[in-house]
């Protein structure tokens, strides 16, 4: 647990910190075997940054450690539905940490679906198999976030972090609602462009 | 199903960073069922939101933490319960909606609400400070002219309206912020059914949407 303590800011500048690529590996590892290791090392890399997020919607740091390892207890028993064609590890264990966020702070869910691509089981050519190709580079999306412009960063920020609906970021930056949402259409444009 | 009007970039994102109520996201899982296109982008959207964790700050975790989970998972009964059945879409209703409504569209326990207007509350939902119903709207009906507190999001799911934007057929979805003012109008001679999703009141305009104001309470 080496990064746990030395960095003091607050702020990260997202786009600093690529997700390691052996994340994946882990959580097959975990999903194959149970292997007790690979969950510690997973544990070991998530459960601080999970523990962040969740004190950033607003847990105090005793909730927010509680809820960083029931997310963890999640991955263990939920690993062998991960498919690693749908999600890069970090955005799978994103989205175990945000329903437990929204079931336990605020009692609600979040209905899902299952975000399959068509692609991936229609085309006989491989079309979707490359679309899955560059979802997994979580490095390259990664240092696209931290060249976007920083207003764009800043409501990226508040929705994902703050939980704040777009109106709510619109009166904490003081600006229209309008642009609220124009900076994220433009945020995510550009990202989309780039990922191909 | 040629989709043509999709939710904006900015509901999809605040879907995927769970910062939208429950009703709103009933609605918009309802449309991503039927639609690859958002599917894909929400999928974007969620790979951002995995990012962003990964560059997170890591918070300092008690010195037992690792210990207490390792002990916690050895305590587990092998194995995770199977998931829940899935149900299947019934002609022309989505997955999501069918624990609401096993009959599917024909058989919709519809409530009168105006001449020309039915609906359906989905029980169970919260949506903060608006709704989420079924609405049914008999050809060639008007809602009244309204603007909103907040977003509204319109999925068709049989029939059509038209509006100020546009046309919107089965799998389209009206994105509406509080700027738009509009008045549907059911267009075919089938009663247009959406699902409708609010999270604040509507504002009704004119004399006319003032008295259907607390009729209808959306």
């Amino acid at each position: 647990m080496t990064q746990a303590g030395i960095r003091h800011d607050t702020e990260t500048v997202p786009g600093t910190v690529a997700p390691p690529p052996e994340l994946a590996d882990w959580l097959a590892a975990v999903a194959q075997s149970r292997n007790r290791q690979a969950f510690a090392r997973l544990f070991q890399w998530f459960a601080p940054r999970v523990k962040r997020y969740l004190q950033r919607q607003g847990a105090d740091p005793d909730l927010a450690e509680d809820l960083a390892q029931e997310t963890l207890i999640q991955v263990w028993r939920k690993a062998d539905q991960y498919d690693p064609a749908k999600a890069a590890p970090s955005a799978w264990v994103f989205t175990v940490a945000r329903n437990l966020r929204i079931d336990r702070l605020r009692r609600q869910r979040l209905y899902e679906v299952e975000l399959t691509d068509e692609a991936d089981t229609e085309d006989e050519h491989g079309n979707g198999h490359q679309r899955t190709l560059e979802r997994l580079d979580a490095g390259r999306l990664t240092a696209l976030v931290g060249a976007l412009p920083a207003e764009q960063v800043q409501v990226i920020r508040l929705a994902y972090f703050e939980g704040l609906s777009h109106a709510e970021v619109g009166k904490a930056l003081d600006v229209p609602l309008g642009t609220v949402k124009s900076r994220l259409r433009l945020a995510l444009a550009k990202l989309r462009t780039a990922m191909g | 199903m040629n989709i043509r009007h999709h939710p904006d970039d900015s509901t999809l994102v605040a879907y995927a960073a769970g910062s939208v109520t429950e009703g709103i996201s009933l609605v918009v899982a309802a449309h991503l069922e039927l639609c690859p296109q958002c599917r894909a982008r929400v999928r974007d959207a969620t790979d951002l939101g995995g990012v962003l964790l990964a560059g997170l700050d890591p918070a300092p975790v008690g010195e037992g933490a690792l210990a207490a989970a390792l002990a916690r998972i050895e305590a587990d009964i092998e194995g995770e319960p199977a998931p829940p059945h899935t149900p299947r879409a019934v002609d022309g209703l989505p997955a999501t909606l069918v624990p609401w409504l096993p009959a599917g569209l024909d058989r919709v326990p519809w409530r009168a609400l105006v001449p020309g207007i039915r609906h359906f509350r989905f029980p169970g939902v919260d949506s903060g400070g608006g709704t989420v119903r079924l609405l049914a709207i008999a050809p060639g009906t008007a809602l009244p002219h309204h603007g909103h507190g907040g977003t509204e999001l319109t999925l068709v799911l049989r029939g059509s309206f038209a509006d100020e934007i546009g046309r919107f057929a089965p799998g389209d979805l009206a994105d509406l912020d509080p700027s738009i003012q509009h008045q549907p109008v059911a267009d075919t001679d089938t009663p247009c059914i959406c699902l409708i999703a609010t999270d604040a009141r509507l504002r009704f305009s004119g004399v006319v949407g003032r008295l259907f104001q607390p009729l209808v309470g959306i």
